[in-house]
């Protein structure tokens, strides 16, 4: 479903002249699956998940989603995938039925389907409290779901979160994981980027683990335990990061 | 493209807009307060003039004759002052020049009475004024026969003074209403002079211009109006795109929502048209609602002052009905315009803070071009309307003034002129979206050091698209400043020194170090290497085959944009400097294969091998041919070498080498600068010559079937350059991004 192999992404850097923010990354993720990219602020878990969105070029290697090319069939691409930012990117002059609304009629979506399926989306985030209030005027939380009723409109059979649960408190955060769990159930192939390893643990079939652009362990949470013999995910993390930065000081 | 999807997008945004109280406030509530506004404040300040009272102080009218007689007690006589400007004076009278005034002096005790507000004006009447004034009164009438006119210098009358400080408002009004009485009194005292000499009062003013204004009402409603709605509708205009596009790009930027937006099915371009349209009506709105509120206004204004008791009538109507529909069917075009501008600008910007700095450049950049049509001299022809905005104001004018056989001979070059600069600028706009590095631009803090150290660490083969821009702009600023420091060589060898000096120091050097300093490949970028042998008898070939085209081009040029006096007289007196040559082989050196060399190491070398670093061929060599016709100085020749610019750039990117560009370059300015010289003789050796040439002066001109024959082969030319050798491999140079001469290795393989 997602397939991703050996992608680069330079940027041009007045200090460093070349800043690597990928150095060549692969992974695999399948349908009914939650692939996790776990990684500190700046690993570069942003721009990958920019480039399978079609947002980004990537500077070398491949990547492809549902069998489309993520540079040569951006449009094929941007079909399949729902995406959800890390600010909730959520337009404050408009209320939330205008906004899912829009995306579903940029999906190209029928009148008739679109209304349907926003009556079932709005039910089933329990959204209908909030259809008629303005962006602005929601709290995060509210923000979230309309951001996630966006990205589900049009059925992708691919799913983006980049960090989505940043900012959200206690109870939308868990509401929002379970709204991600549901939707594997329902057979999506979700890629989930997040710094939190208790998140990871609890909805990730697989993870890479990302650091300074590259992939420093790859495999499902049981493999990785057995792999570095350390069975706290956050205790394994923090290992491969500090001995990556040893290795860098070095 | 989807016309769907930029629907979607256009109302989705429109909306948003309309929502936005800010956006609202500026194009709605912003002109219906504005116009009105400044109007009350206009007649407020013409009500102030008229209606309040001012303090003047007469000093000295013990001095005053005694006829006429200037004050009635307190105030002004009724027979130099009107009752209402009377009242309006509160006069306060001393007999006698006061002691303070003796001490200090009238100028300092008016200065001071007048800035501490005590009186407007002061009037100041010498001592002996009635009695020097009699005394000349009695010269004047008494009966000498033959006068001695220089006698009348012995009854010199002192000079009565009026005191007052223009800086100051009420001071100036005060000035005014006092300076009139006292002229109708001076009037009245020159009279009484005349009759008491027995001189016919005809004698003081003999006879008067009698001046009569032959323009109707409309017409000259419309001159008036003809200057200023334009102006008002085209800055609005401006005004109106770049909030809104501001909103629509960086605020979406703020906002996080345009990654959401790149990433759903929209492409780039329906997202630009979309927030393009949105752009284009806030911009007509915003400028015709301007419109509306100043004509109603106006209207009010006119009334209210024409109608006010005693204020002077002013002849001004309200414009033509039929200026609305003129200035809203050149509103489409010219705010589209604006709105890509702005759209382009603001997607560049990081938030809408930093958006807003930008609107200063753009207004920089079209107030000159909207202040040029409002200058007395310039008017719509040919040339004028070629000129993007300023063609479309003189336009809007003509039409205003009902001038519309003048208006419907220019509209077509107008509108292309604005249709074309409409293109390029939603092009850019659109590239804008497309390119990354503008969308997801983050904040770098700069620093001199930093950047210097980048610039030469990691310098690539080829300079970057960055230095060919500042290349170009650092050799138009040394032209310039080089300029204004020279001065009209006097010999033959002057000429030489001054134009090698030019070409070699100024145009030659600069690329040269840039070269080595910002490339690792100084060859590669200057384009010289050997290109395939055949594209130096073809570009020798075109030379010739071009050079009439272009030389009626250049012929044109000067017909549409005329060569000013000073200018010819210059051009002048470097044809003789040129007639001091040893010879023809000593022009040729020195005015064509120097500059060839030299302009094209820096123009097609440098600065066409950095521009071609970002992979658009096309922009590359037009950018490099605008640079190549700025320096040139003179408008006239800036215009066809650009021109030849572009051939020659063409030329060079399509042999990957700048040597065919310099052969091109030598005998076509070998061409230009012979033939003047050698044509006469050739004519009169060869009369048969006549059919193909027509020598005037040291000029000459093509007749028109070898210009024809000139065209035609020269496309064919251009068609072998396009097509016949390098069509398959110049792609595969575009697509590796890879400047002038980069792929010449793999290419001849």
């Amino acid at each position: 479903m997602i397939r991703v192999e050996n992608i680069s992404k330079e940027y041009a850097d007045l200090r460093t002249g070349q800043f690597v923010a990928l150095g060549g990354i692969s992974f695999h993720a399948e349908p009914g699956q939650i692939y996790g990219l776990l990684g500190p602020n700046g690993a570069g878990k942003t721009t990958a998940l920019r480039i399978l969105s079609t947002v980004l070029k990537p500077t070398g290697g491949s990547a492809s989603i549902n069998g489309s090319d993520v540079v040569t069939e951006a449009e094929a691409v941007r079909h399949q995938i729902g995406f959800v930012s890390n600010n909730t990117a959520v337009y404050d002059r408009m209320t939330a039925w205008e906004m899912v609304e829009y995306f579903g009629r940029l999906y190209g979506l029928d009148v008739e389907l679109l209304r349907a399926r926003m009556e079932a989306i709005f039910e089933q985030l329990q959204m209908n409290e909030i259809r008629d209030v303005l962006g602005g005027k929601m709290s995060t939380g509210m923000k979230q779901k309309v951001s996630i009723a966006r990205a589900i409109v049009h059925d992708p059979p691919v799913l983006i979160f980049d960090e989505a649960t940043v900012g959200l408190d206690v109870l939308v955060a868990r509401a929002l994981l379970e709204s991600v769990s549901q939707l594997r159930e329902n057979g999506k192939c979700i890629l989930f980027s997040t710094h939190i390893m208790r998140e990871a643990e609890r909805l990730c079939d697989r993870v890479a683990i990302m650091h300074r652009g590259r992939v420093l362990a790859e495999g499902s949470l049981d493999e990785l335990r057995e792999q570095h013999d350390e069975p706290d995910l956050e205790e394994l993390f923090f290992d491969l990061i500090t001995a990556q930065e040893c290795l860098a000081v070095a | 493209m989807k016309w769907s999807n930029i629907r979607l997008i256009f109302l989705r945004e429109l909306r948003d807009q309309l929502r936005d109280r800010r956006t609202l406030f500026t194009i709605v509530v912003l002109p219906m307060l504005l116009y009105p506004l400044l109007g009350i404040t206009i007649f407020q300040v013409s009500q102030f003039r008229r209606e309040h009272p001012t303090q003047v102080w007469l000093i000295g009218s013990g001095s005053l004759p005694a006829t006429p007689a200037l004050l009635d007690r307190e105030r002004f006589s009724a027979d130099f002052a009107s009752a209402a400007s009377s009242d309006l004076i509160r006069l306060h009278v001393d007999h006698q020049i006061p002691d303070e005034v003796i001490t200090l002096g009238v100028r300092h005790v008016a200065e001071q009475a007048i800035s501490d507000g005590t009186y407007d004006a002061v009037v100041f009447v010498p001592n002996e004024f009635a009695s020097r004034l009699d005394e000349f009164r009695t010269w004047m009438g008494a009966d000498r026969g033959g006068r001695d006119l220089q006698e009348a210098d012995k009854f010199m009358v002192p000079q009565p003074e009026i005191f007052s400080n223009s800086a100051n408002d009420k001071s100036a009004i005060a000035f005014q209403r006092v300076e009139i009485i006292l002229r109708n009194w001076r009037d009245a005292i020159a009279t009484a002079n005349l009759r008491s000499s027995n001189i016919p009062i005809a004698a003081r003013m003999p006879f008067e211009f009698r001046s009569t204004d032959l323009a109707v009402e409309a017409s000259r409603n419309a001159a008036f109006w003809s200057k200023m709605l334009p102006f008002v509708v085209l800055v609005w205009a401006l005004t109106g795109a770049f909030y809104p596009a501001v909103d629509l790009c960086a605020g979406e930027k703020e906002r996080g929502t345009l990654e959401t937006l790149l990433s759903s099915p929209a492409l780039r371009g329906e997202i630009v048209w979309g927030k393009l349209l949105t752009v284009t009506v806030f911009s007509i709105t915003t400028s015709m609602l301007n419109l509306l509120s100043l004509a109603f206004t106006g209207a009010l204004f006119f009334r209210q002052i024409n109608g006010a008791a005693g204020a002077p009538s002013l002849q001004m109507g309200l414009p033509p009905v039929s200026t609305i529909g003129w200035l809203l069917l050149a509103l489409l075009p010219i705010a589209a315009l604006f709105s890509a501008l702005a759209l382009g600008i603001a997607a560049f910007a990081r938030s809408s803070k930093e958006g807003q700095y930008y609107l200063m450049p753009l207004l920089m950049i079209t107030l000159p071009l909207m202040m040029l049509s409002m200058m007395p001299a310039t008017e719509l022809d040919l040339g004028t309307s070629l000129i993007p905005v300023t063609g479309m104001m003189l336009l809007l004018q003509a039409l205003v003034d009902g001038d519309y056989a003048t208006a419907g001979q220019f509209v077509v070059p107008v509108m292309g002129i604005t249709g074309l600069c409409c293109w390029f600028a939603i092009r850019w706009a659109i590239d804008q979206f497309k390119n990354e590095s503008v969308l997801f631009r983050e904040s770098e803090r700069f620093g001199l050091g930093v950047w210097l150290r980048h610039v030469v660490r990691d310098r690539g083969k080829y300079p970057t698209f960055g230095a060919g821009l500042l290349c170009g702009v650092l050799l138009l600023t040394i032209r310039f400043v080089g300029s204004t420091f020279a001065t009209m060589p006097e010999s033959w060898s002057d000429f030489v020194a001054m134009t090698l000096l030019t070409l070699i120091a100024f145009i030659g050097l600069p690329p040269l170090l840039m070269a080595f300093v910002l490339a690792k490949d100084p060859r590669a970028t200057l384009g010289l290497k050997m290109p395939r042998l055949s594209t130096f008898p073809m570009a020798f070939l075109m030379a010739i085959v071009i050079h009439p085209v272009a030389k009626a081009f250049s012929d044109f040029v000067c017909r549409l944009y005329p060569i000013s006096g000073e200018m010819t007289e210059q051009l002048t007196g470097m044809s003789t400097l040129i007639n001091q040559a040893p010879g023809l082989w000593a022009i040729v050196l020195v005015m064509a294969l120097t500059p060839a060399i030299f302009e094209e190491l820096a123009f097609r070398g440098f600065i066409l091998s950095s521009l071609l670093s970002r992979g658009n061929k096309w922009t590359a060599i037009l950018l490099s041919s605008v640079f190549f016709g700025a320096a040139h100085g003179i408008l006239q020749q800036s215009i066809t070498a650009g021109a030849l610019g572009l051939v020659i750039g063409y030329i060079a990117v399509q042999s990957r080498s700048i040597l065919p560009a310099i052969l091109f370059h030598f005998v076509y300015n070998s061409l230009s600068v012979s033939l003047g010289i050698l044509l006469p003789n050739w004519l009169e050796q060869y009369p048969v010559l006549a059919l193909f040439f027509t020598v005037s002066d040291m000029d000459f001109v093509y007749d028109w079937s070898i210009v024809a024959g000139s065209g035609v082969l020269s496309v064919l030319l251009f068609s072998w350059f396009s097509r016949g050798v390098f069509s398959k491999k110049h792609k595969v140079m575009a697509v590796e991004k890879r400047p002038l001469a980069g792929p010449v290795t793999n290419l001849t393989t």
